[in-house]
């Protein structure tokens, strides 16, 4: 990012400054959770950072901690008469210095800990508070401050060209048409009025388009009324992670223009687990209003297809023994648990699940923007060990995901960690197994 | 002595009066409207975080720490029962022998949670690490109270000694980590509410029947 400050350069009162975001930043579930925290340590085990390393620092209680002791300092009158009794600490580059590498380089946000937080706290939501202080000082880790300025400056976080985009799918259409051998089959783009807007990942027009055609030949098999936008098709929006609330609403801004211009039903989500967050949950709340159509994850729509009888697989074409990793935005955060088991259970012969599994499932290693952050990259191969025995215990052959993060770390864990897997979507295998023709 | 009862009802009101005002000033904050539409009930949520969700069952690490979890449950009782005795003692309130047995034990089943706590976090060297002083301080505070509560219940003479105490700890409560006491189930409410609106609690089956 052109002109973000060092560590170094700056002054107290950019320190004050952040102190007063921090301040403006906490609504009252937030100072109810650090108010909450005493400290017992048995959320140690919760997170995979500290399952691998065993480091104090990657204990959850440790990474609150750092806002709880500046909130304390400048936010709480018992920490401001009893500093030293309280823990509390002064916010300057020494303390900034621990928050980078803690909030953004030991963190995923999954939320496991907050699952098994004894007073409930909602750590992800806290932490992802302390990094919009950092991002409002302009201290986001490069990797993932230039993939959100890529998003905002030209509507995906891959920087693809409406050009691209519309002949990429232009493309992806004649490949479909010849996969099905239905002149028919389209990728419809533009078309008002539909039943939904499909928003896709930029790495699937960039570098696995077919997951793309997969959806599509799902959508086709079942008869559905879909679109894709010009305007807009990215599903993700970096700043989640980074935690800079303004650049997010301006990307959930996209999203939800290109939906209402296009008149549609409903906004479905790609496999994408941040995606599915960021839309279904956060984007309302950053944009302050109720959205007019509904949000939705892909699983849901081929989940009801299935259900409805508008498409059936033949689980035969996948024997493979397949497991499942739950994307923790997706399920833990997000509340979509059975729909990806569903689709898989009718789309292969030999499902097993992990342990655990659904909403206490281990995080991948891949979320909270350390696939963007090479700074951490080390660490962020290290910690998906956790996440790697766990696959390795189900002895599956194929590790499937409904998340392109996911999909990424997951791949990158199966070469590190020699797992012997592949790793697929879940899309992919159901596209696979659809059978055409029975409409 | 009437002075120093007086003192503890004074004290409670500063405590009561602190945290309520401690509460308040939180929750002036304000809440998120919650715009996005909901998936599942907030109140289930609500009931599964006040209820079932805090079983060691359902809590991996509840489970993988069942003897700081199952100690952690027998100190709060012991503390509820701590000022059970603080409450008979102050307002002078004739107890049945039973009720000062069961307010007896618990206190001292408290007292002994409290300090094998204490003890676990000055001897394990990450709890030690993570606490600061007030982590100590809180509990050895309460571990005092509770044995000077035990002692009053027992022995009269202990009553003054056990009133001046509870006054400073009553005072010391909206100061320090024991504040935490009013913030829990304010935090579980949340944690439930959050979680039940987007469907992802309570969980459609237990984990341990998965």
């Amino acid at each position: 990012m052109s002109g973000k400050p060092s560590l170094e350069s700056l002054r107290p009162e950019d320190f004050k400054a952040a102190v007063r975001r921090l301040a403006g930043l906490l609504d009252a579930s937030s100072v109810v959770n650090l108010e909450s925290c005493v400290r017992c340590g048995l959320c140690a085990e919760s997170c995979h950072y500290y399952l691998d390393d065993g480091d104090i620092r990657s204990i959850p209680a440790a990474k609150l901690n750092l806002v709880i002791r500046v909130f304390k300092r400048y936010l709480s009158p018992g920490g401001r008469i009893l500093r030293g009794w309280m823990g509390a600490r002064d916010f300057d580059a020494a303390e900034v210095r621990e928050w980078i590498d803690s909030l953004y380089g030991r963190c995923t946000l999954c939320g496991r800990c907050a699952l098994n937080c004894a007073m409930g706290i909602n750590i992800p939501a806290i932490i992802r508070k302390g990094r919009g202080v950092l991002a409002s000082m302009g201290l986001v880790p490069d990797g993932l401050s230039s993939t959100v300025d890529l998003a905002r400056d030209t509507g995906n976080n891959m920087g693809i060209s409406k050009v691209e985009w519309v002949e990429t799918v232009a493309w992806l259409e004649e490949e479909l048409q010849a996969e099905t051998g239905d002149p028919s089959a389209r990728l419809p783009m533009d078309a008002r009025g539909a039943d939904f807007l499909y928003l896709v990942n930029p790495r699937e027009p960039k570098f696995y388009p077919l997951t793309l055609t997969a959806a599509a030949k799902i959508f086709h098999a079942a008869g559905g009324s879909w679109t894709l936008s010009s305007d807009f098709f990215d599903v993700t929006n970096y700043a989640f992670f980074s935690g800079d609330d303004l650049i997010a609403a301006l990307i959930s801004r996209r999203a939800k223009e290109a939906a209402e211009k296009l008149d549609v039903k409903a906004l479905v989500l790609s496999e994408c687990g941040h995606g599915f967050g960021s839309n279904r949950w956060e984007a309302p709340e950053w944009l302050a209003e109720k959205t007019g159509f509904e949000v939705k994850s892909v699983l849901q729509v081929v989940a009801g297809y299935i259900r409805e009888g508008r498409i059936s697989l033949d689980p035969a074409r996948n024997v493979k023994p397949v497991t499942l990793h739950d994307p923790c935005r997706l399920v833990r955060m997000g509340g979509i648990v059975e729909e990806q088991r569903f689709i898989l259970r009718h789309a292969v012969k030999d499902f097993i699940e992990m342990t655990p599994n659904r909403e206490q499932n281990y995080c991948c290693g891949g979320g909270g923007g350390q696939l963007s952050m090479t700074d951490f990259t080390a660490r962020r191969r290290s910690a998906g060990r956790i996440k790697s025995e766990q696959i390795r215990r189900t002895q599956a052959r194929v590790v499937a995901t409904p998340c392109h993060n996911c999909l990424d770390q997951l791949a990158e864990l199966a070469k590190h960690h020699k797992l012997g897997v592949e790793v697929k979507s879940v899309l992919e295998l159901a596209a696979e197994a659809v059978v055409l023709g029975d409409r | 002595m009437n002075a120093l009862r007086w003192g503890v009802v004074a004290a409670g009101f500063i405590s009561l009066g602190s945290l309520t005002f401690l509460v308040f000033k939180a929750l002036s904050r304000g809440r998120a409207p919650f715009y996005a539409a909901p998936q599942g009930r907030a109140s289930s949520g609500i009931a599964y975080a006040l209820g079932r969700g805090l079983l060691p069952w359902e809590k991996e690490s509840a489970r993988l720490h069942l003897g700081a979890y199952l100690g952690g449950i027998v100190y709060h009782l012991g503390v509820f029962a701590g000022f059970g005795i603080l409450g008979a003692l102050t307002l002078n309130i004739d107890l049945p022998p039973l009720v000062w047995m069961v307010l007896r034990l618990a206190s001292a089943a408290g007292l002994a949670a409290g300090l094998g706590l204490l003890a676990k976090r000055i001897l394990k060297s990450q709890a030690r690490r993570l606490s600061v002083p007030d982590d100590f301080g809180a509990n050895l505070f309460v571990d005092i109270f509770l044995a000077t509560a035990l002692a009053a219940s027992l022995r009269p003479a202990v009553v003054p000694l056990f009133f001046g105490y509870s006054i400073f700890l009553l005072v010391f409560i909206p100061l320090g980590k024991i504040r935490h006491c009013f913030f829990f189930f304010l935090s579980r409410i949340s944690f439930g509410r959050f979680f039940g609106r987007r469907g992802a609690l309570p969980p459609l089956k237990s984990e341990r029947e998965r």
